[in-house]
């Protein structure tokens, strides 16, 4: 399915019920907006880093003296090392940067087997577009990851933040607690009653299987025979029905800024985890919106976080 | 005498029926993952078996309806004895050791934990069963005429039916259509063919077939070409068998909407 389909769909169903249709991106009414720069460090100082984007441009941009940047530890940015891949969170039409993450993935999926006895070597189900991954769980962060998954066997489910060295993904750090079920027994939703909810809540997430630069996210609730994905449609927040193409408005409650998002795939992993963000507050259940790391960055998350309290609407 | 005897055969035979139906339903349609593991006696088995169990039991419930409809072998109602007598053990041994399970005893519908309510109709059941054994007709006789002990013994069920107040509350709370699975597209495709709308518009399509389908909250699109090579688009409401449909034309190259026509409801 195409790009331009997916937009089509949207002016289609606007003209047909004679909506308007909201343009995608961030509602300007936020304030400075936050860009989301992607790219390969070609080279690095205290004040000035030196990227090349997905696009092939280079692209100079300046550090902001308080900013930090994550590369499996804090660090500061002038040692990134030159050939990382980072995404950064620049204000100023994206000329200043504050915030770096270089190298970070985010490893969700289902356990499927559990190997090694001091390094781990886990592999995962990652959803039926995203095929298996294997990721290594270093000795040092094994602990520290166990605790907030409890049941480490195969079955269950499994969210961690890492980093891509030698081309291997290292799980660092635990992304959520770990739901208590097995990944094939989500929790039925609350009861609903009838009546539009204008706005449903919950947690939103980010995945690293989107492409650079891609704004977008994946949305659980999708008809499982509009999409070909036979696991769609399962969620724990009570979600209406959507289509890849629906602008989803997101907003992040703890930063308070919101976008227009357009669903651009089939969130069948999220809708498995029912879990909260305590990011900064408590979340109702269920992960209502994978987005990916552009979008993410650009509605105020925090990579290494995981998550943020939000709310969604349709845009 | 014989009056007494067979008065509640029609019951267990609507029970027995029922409870097929209802299991081989839940088991059809709950292809859910993990929905059948607060079900019944089936969550005492491990994962991969729990349909299956579900299934055996309907399976048997069917044989001893049949049975006791058209013969009066003693093989069938003896079955019947055992089978509720079996069953309310099981009942009382699933809330002692699961008690957030439900009794499955008709599908989904009886998913609530089992209760004394629960534990008391197989109590009932089996007392009926009991009753039906000596009866001298088959039970397709007893459902021919049917007498006030029938209807008595119909009201007991009921009262001990946990299952009556969830299917009231799930007419009263429907969950709204947005969050329902909606009909499958062919339905959806019917519904828009037999409306006035699409019988106004039809001739304009280059196809009758639609390039592109898709659900948004409670409406179905359907998008097709006309002779000009311009977008047609039809929005046909999710809920009611006349459902409301709504059109509009949008050139190709327009990516703002041009709203040809207002809203027809058929």
């Amino acid at each position: 399915m195409g790009l331009s389909n997916v937009d089509r769909r949207r002016v289609l169903a606007a003209a047909a019920l004679g909506r308007d249709t909201g343009p995608p991106g961030p509602d300007p009414g936020d304030g400075d907006p936050l860009r989301a720069v992607a790219g390969e460090v070609l080279d690095v100082s205290p004040h000035l880093i030196t990227i090349e984007t997905p696009g092939g441009a280079e692209e100079r941009l300046v550090i902001a003296p308080w900013a930090t940047a994550w590369h499996g530890a804090d660090v500061a940015p002038a040692d990134l090392p030159a050939g990382a891949m980072v995404l950064m969170r620049a204000l100023r039409d994206g000329r200043v940067v504050e915030r770096i993450w270089a190298d970070t993935t985010r490893i969700t999926g289902t356990i499927l087997s559990v190997q090694g006895r001091k390094d781990l070597t886990v592999e995962l189900d990652c959803g039926p577009h995203r095929g298996h991954r294997t990721v290594v769980v270093p000795y040092r962060s094994s602990g520290r990851l166990q605790v907030r998954h409890p049941k480490f066997e195969p079955g269950y489910l499994f969210d961690a933040i890492g980093v891509r060295r030698d081309g291997a993904s290292h799980a660092l750090l635990p992304a959520t607690s770990q739901p208590p079920y097995p990944a094939r027994s989500v929790p039925p939703p609350p009861p609903a009653y009838a009546g539009l909810q204008s706005r449903v809540a919950g947690t939103a997430t980010w995945s690293d299987t989107f492409d650079e630069e891609e704004r977008g996210a994946a949305y659980p609730m999708l008809e499982r025979a509009d999409t070909g994905c036979a696991e769609a449609g399962v969620s724990c927040a009570g979600l209406p029905y959507l289509s890849v193409g629906s602008l989803l408005q997101v907003r992040n409650v703890c930063a308070n800024r919101s976008a227009n998002v357009p669903v651009v795939a089939c969130g069948c992993l999220a809708g498995r985890f029912c879990d909260r963000c305590v990011e900064c507050d408590t979340s109702p259940r269920g992960r209502i919106a994978e987005l990916s790391p552009s979008s993410y960055v650009e509605l105020g998350g925090d990579l290494v976080k995981g998550c943020f309290n939000a709310q969604i609407g349709l845009g | 005498m014989t009056l007494v005897l067979e008065s509640q055969l029609p019951l267990l035979i609507v029970m027995l029926a029922l409870g097929t139906v209802a299991k081989v339903i839940t088991v059809g349609s709950g292809g859910e993952p993990g929905s059948l593991s607060r079900l019944g006696p089936a969550v005492l088995m491990p994962g991969r078996l729990q349909a299956p169990a579900l299934l055996v039991c309907a399976a048997g419930e069917l044989v001893l309806a049949t049975g006791l409809s058209l013969t009066t072998h003693p093989l069938f109602r003896w079955g019947t004895v055992a089978f509720f007598a079996l069953s309310t053990y099981v009942l009382t041994e699933l809330r002692r050791r699961r008690p957030d399970a439900g009794c499955g005893c008709f599908g989904e519908v009886s998913s609530a934990p089992v209760g004394l309510r629960s534990v008391g109709r197989t109590v009932a059941l089996t007392g009926m069963a009991a009753l039906s054994v000596w009866s001298p007709a088959p039970g397709w006789e007893a459902v021919l005429a049917p007498s006030w002990l029938t209807a008595a013994g119909l009201a007991l069920l009921v009262a001990l039916s946990p299952e009556v107040e969830e299917l009231i509350d799930r007419v009263r709370y429907r969950a709204p259509c947005e969050q329902r699975r909606g009909p499958a597209e062919s339905v959806t495709l019917a519904r828009l063919r037999s409306s006035g709308t699409w019988r106004a518009h039809a001739g304009e399509l280059a196809s009758t077939e639609p390039y592109d389908s898709w659900r948004e909250l409670c409406w179905r699109f359907f998008a097709f070409r006309n002779h000009d090579a311009d977008d047609v688009v039809f929005a046909v409401y999710l809920s009611g068998r006349r459902p409301a449909v709504r059109m509009a034309v949008v050139s190709a190259a327009d990516s703002g909407s041009l709203p040809e026509y207002t809203p027809v409801s058929a």
